[in-house]
């Protein structure tokens, strides 16, 4: 790695500490339970969108299923819990595992692929999952949702709990980026064919990126899952995978802290939006087009490109 | 707390009183969750929409309640659980509402329900059929719809009394479909003789032949649809092109009330000819006088017959005014003692409330159904064939079995 | 058993005419992996246009419902079109800084674009479900052991029509022979002289027409809403990787045979889980055969 990208980096790193501080403090102003719960929805969807970043931000493979397995990895704790009445400090590292053992399965299926297999599998597998937890009636009851144990009803100590794992999700990320493992990932995005000559096992290194990523997508559907002590097929929609690709590429992509921005803007904004009628999606699907269009770099290039603009 | 507190409150007190007299007074808020946009019923949340506006319009024009104006606050839940939840928490948290209703959805309401208990907000179910609504026992909900078993033993009877022994039914995937069919199978187990099967289909299918195509070597003597539109009509209308229902042999019955859907005749023609219908509202039932005013505003605001749900809405709101009345005030505990203890009459009759725990846990009890045959292309419900309904036992000799 | 044998041929003859609609559909997917190696994963957007156009045509505009057909295969080709010079052209007319490879772009564009279509109908045209009026007035008629409504016959009858005419026309016509050549070799076919921006807009028009045409012949059968494309979208993916990513007879065949093998397993297997037949296929595919039933080893270019 360069002195420059490591440089960048660690740019990255600290502007999104200083973003997760700011959040940090925001309770200090605003008691109200209902934005509190907001921020808290947007920060599941920073680990959702970290995720994805890590897997088609770095590595260049772009998964069409985050949200199928955050809904795992929900299912995961409350399935444990509603059935076997598993207590939360076990059923939350399962839900996790699931998650994470499900997609080291699928990716070591199709990593061995190239091309758009992954894009066409994860979707498909995010369609077998609707219809399976669907119809699975007498065991997941369906569409009704199951209710997990809620640990707390402290929204302030959710809140923290969710901001801590964030900043802990984000030293993890920079020092993975930083290993020797970042900088594989990194050659094989930018040349697959390359890197396998060079020598790396492209198969294992995309594998574990995926794994990583769904892991993480399953710690986001555990946490929320007792957050709001409801699991229910509807965090594994199409849509909502939508949103997670929307907010990376709004943020900006291959960044990290480019996802954690986009996922704040993007959930904020949607909420802000709701009363003028649902134009959410619209506006932003168009701005995720102009964007992989004509602007690579999201909103965070934009920035840091204005920032590093020399004085004339 | 010491006197001078206490003489303290008192004296904030009389001035807001007096505040009051002079500023308009501050309106009640109400908090409405329904479903505004997909994947949920719109169809369904603009009917509840239209049902309470029409009541808030009366309550408001009668002077209000404690002389206080209704303003009703609204949410849109999307037919999402998961936002059923957050919708229920807003409207309590960011808006202070005293009191929600709306609910239409069973899988939402359950979501809303677990919110709104733990802020202890009274919650009125509008149209949840689902037993469990009522069987978790929260003290502060209500339920103005019918339920889910009661639906099934009423069914059953009907069955029963058409001498049908041999039952297939489709169900849709959802809460309502699957619990709905399996209630019927248990309120069928007590009939000698009956045999009972359920097939569910996924409500984003398009194609249901392969289901439908073994009865038509095998017909049964009924088949019951349990689910809602618009992958009702699509069933519907591959049954009829299959010739499997209705036929000469087999009853199409719906448990769902698709027939009084608006688009209910734009989806299907022919295949609804010589349906048996379900159903909680028929024109030509017994009603109060009140339900003749709310169905005189609804054709002047939609142009729309009314159906069932305008009046539970109606009714669901009617609720928690005469509540609020009853006590005196909007604090959530002293309008639960009062729910409670109601006799309330409402647009579809008068009701109590029971307290048994269980599937009628704060359930407003003896809800009127009816059964109705359609008998032509087209036709308005006013003109079915009333067969069953409150005062009227079921009389089978009306019905008309279809020809082939 | 007769009853038995009786209900074999109904879901066959059903599973064919499913299989027929999906063909129609996944064809034009086909074209593009086989020229582009990409997904388009707005393809269901396509089809759930066409029934729009052709229910709209026949209900708002007052047009016949022959007119309507041929009504969505225009708006259908011009969605097509659209999408190839506006969002497609990048991918090989020589954009050269390449932040990211041009795989995730197709993926992350044509998503968004998915999304995009779906809110934007849902906003306009409204949420609630449409039927399209039938081709015939026929509510049903019984051919042998099988009964279908007039409208389903005739469509199955037009969709098998224009499965073999566009198989002809790719096989025989100047256009079709120029796409074969550019989807063997892009820099070969440039060479001889083969325009191959031109061929990559008039395979974006066909397959989205087709797509149309699909949407529009089941608009009757469906009750078509905005997201309606999602479902046979995820099929023709389905079918494009089982029929050997990118061959024509083989999209052909993997839908039949995924209709065929749908009917019977909702009946013989299990009715609930029977749209995760095909995607469970796929994924052993995936991991048997790569390459697909019908494709030949992958060719690096």
């Amino acid at each position: 790695m360069t002195r420059s990208s490591q440089q960048r980096l660690r740019d990255e790193l600290v502007a999104s500490l200083a973003l997760m501080a700011a959040v940090a403090a925001v309770p200090l102003a605003v008691t109200n339970d209902y934005w509190l719960g907001v921020l808290i929805v947007s920060m599941y969807f920073v680990f959702l969108a970290g995720g994805w970043n890590l897997l088609a931000g770095y590595a260049g493979q772009f998964s069409l299923a985050p949200a199928t397995f955050a809904m795992l990895g929900a299912y995961g704790t409350g399935l444990l819990a509603y059935h076997w009445q598993v207590p939360a400090w076990a059923s939350i590292p399962a839900g996790i595992l699931a998650a994470a053992l499900i997609g080291m399965t699928l990716g070591r299926i199709v990593m061995r692929l190239r091309g758009p297999y992954l894009a066409l599998t994860t979707l498909s597998f995010a369609e077998i999952m609707r219809i399976v937890i669907g119809n699975s009636y007498d065991f997941t009851r369906g569409d009704l949702g199951l209710s997990v144990p809620a640990l707390t009803n402290n929204r302030l100590v959710w809140y923290y709990v969710f901001v801590a794992t964030v900043v802990l999700m984000q030293l993890a990320l920079y020092a993975l980026l930083r290993s020797r493992a970042g900088l594989y990932l990194m050659a094989i995005r930018d040349d697959e064919i390359g890197a396998a000559s060079r020598g790396i096992n492209t198969a294992f290194w995309k594998t574990a990126a995926f794994t990583l990523s769904t892991a993480l997508a399953g710690l986001a559907g555990v946490l929320y899952a007792h957050f709001s002590s409801l699991v229910s097929p509807e965090l594994g929609l199409i849509l909502q995978t939508g949103l997670v690709i929307c907010m990376v590429f709004i943020g900006g992509i291959a960044s990290l802290v480019g996802p954690v921005f986009g996922a704040f803007l993007v959930y904020l904004a949607s909420e802000a939006l709701r009363e003028a009628g649902g134009v959410q999606l619209i506006v932003f699907a168009l701005l995720v087009i102009l964007i992989a269009r004509f602007f690579r770099e999201g909103l965070w290039g934009l920035a840091r490109r204005l920032l590093e603009r020399p004085a004339p | 707390m010491g006197t001078t507190a206490k003489s303290r409150i008192l004296v904030a007190c009389g001035a807001a009183l007096a505040m009051s007299a002079v500023f308009a007074a501050e309106p009640i808020k109400i908090g409405i969750s329904i479903t505004q946009s997909p994947p949920g019923s719109v169809v369904q949340g603009t009917q509840v929409k239209d049902g309470v506006e029409i009541v808030k319009d009366m309550v408001n024009k009668a002077g209000g309640v404690l002389g206080r104006p209704i303003e009703l606050v609204y949410e849109d839940d999307q037919g999402i659980p998961e936002k059923g939840r957050a919708a229920a928490e807003k409207l309590i948290t960011r808006d202070k509402v005293v009191a929600i209703t709306g609910g239409h959805q069973s899988s939402v309401c359950l979501a809303a329900i677990e919110v709104a208990a733990r802020y202890n907000t009274p919650y009125v179910n509008t149209n949840c059929w689902a037993d469990a609504v009522r069987a978790k026992g929260y003290a502060n909900v209500f339920s103005a719809p019918i339920y889910s078993s009661r639906v099934a033993e009423s069914v059953a009877e009907t069955l029963g009394k058409l001498g049908a022994k041999r039952i297939v039914a489709f169900a849709e995937n959802t809460d309502y479909g699957i619990g709905q069919a399996k209630a019927i199978g248990e309120a069928l187990k007590k009939m000698p003789g009956v045999t009972y099967r359920y097939e569910t289909l996924d409500r984003a299918g398009k194609d249901f032949t392969p289901a439908i195509l073994p009865l038509r070597a095998d017909p049964p003597d009924a088949v019951l649809m349990v689910m809602l539109p618009p992958p009702a009509y699509t069933v519907m209308n591959q049954l009829y092109e299959q010739g499997v229902a209705p036929s000469a042999k087999t009853w199409l019955y719906d448990t769902s009330g698709v027939a009084d859907y608006p688009d209910f005749w734009q989806n299907v023609k022919e295949a609804a000819v010589d349906m048996l219908n379900f159903a909680l509202y028929h024109p030509g039932m017994k009603q109060p006088p009140l339900a003749s005013e709310v169905a005189q505003a609804y054709k002047q605001r939609t142009k729309n017959e009314p159906n069932r749900l305008i009046f539970q809405a109606a009714d669901s709101l009617l609720f928690i005014v005469d509540a609020i009345k009853q006590a005196k005030s909007t604090d959530p505990a002293a309008m639960v003692k009062a729910m409670e203890s109601m006799k309330f009459t409402g647009t579809r009759g008068t009701f109590t409330i029971s307290s048994k725990p269980g599937n009628t846990f704060h359930q407003m009890m003896d809800v009127p159904t009816v059964t109705y045959q359609i008998t032509a292309v087209g036709q308005p419900i006013g003109q079915t064939t009333l067969i069953e309904g409150p005062g009227v036992p079921l009389d089978v000799k009306q019905l008309k079995k279809p020809a082939k | 058993m007769p009853g038995q044998r009786v209900l074999n041929i109904d879901l066959f003859v059903n599973g064919l005419i499913m299989g027929s609609f999906y063909a129609l559909m996944a064809i034009g997917l086909t074209l593009i992996f086989g020229l582009l190696r990409i997904v388009n994963f707005a393809h269901g957007e396509f089809y759930m246009i066409g029934a729009y156009a052709y229910t709209l045509a026949a209900l708002k505009l007052g047009l016949s419902v022959w007119l309507g057909l041929p009504v969505a295969f225009a708006v259908g080709g011009i969605v097509g079109w659209l999408t190839e010079r506006t969002l497609m052209r990048p991918l090989y007319a020589g954009y050269a800084s390449w932040g990211l490879m041009k795989d995730e772009y197709a993926v992350v564009v044509t998503f968004a674009l998915s999304l995009l279509l779906i809110n934007l109908v849902d906003k306009v045209i409204g949420p609630y479900a449409v039927r399209g009026p039938g081709l015939v007035d026929i509510p049903r008629i019984a051919l042998g052991p099988v009964m279908l409504t007039g409208h389903k016959l005739i469509a199955t009858i037009v969709a098998f029509a224009m499965i073999i005419a566009t198989a002809l026309f790719i096989r025989y016509s100047l256009w079709g022979r120029q796409i074969r050549a550019v989807a063997q070799n892009r820099l070969g076919a440039s060479l001889a002289g083969i325009d191959a921006t031109k061929t990559s807009s008039i395979i974006f028009t066909l397959s989205g027409a087709l797509a149309a045409l699909s949407g529009a012949l089941l608009a009757p059968i469906i009750n078509t809403t905005p997201d309606v494309g999602s479902f046979p979208a995820i099929k023709s993916y389905v079918i494009v990787v089982l029929g050997g990513m990118g061959s024509i007879p083989g999209s052909i065949v993997a839908s039949l045979l995924l209709g065929v093998l749908e009917s019977f397993g909702a009946v013989y297997i299990s009715y609930d889980y029977r749209d995760a037949f095909g995607l469970a296929i796929l994924i052993l595919v995936l991991l048997l055969r790569p390459q697909g039933l019908f494709g030949e080893k992958g060719r690096e270019v």
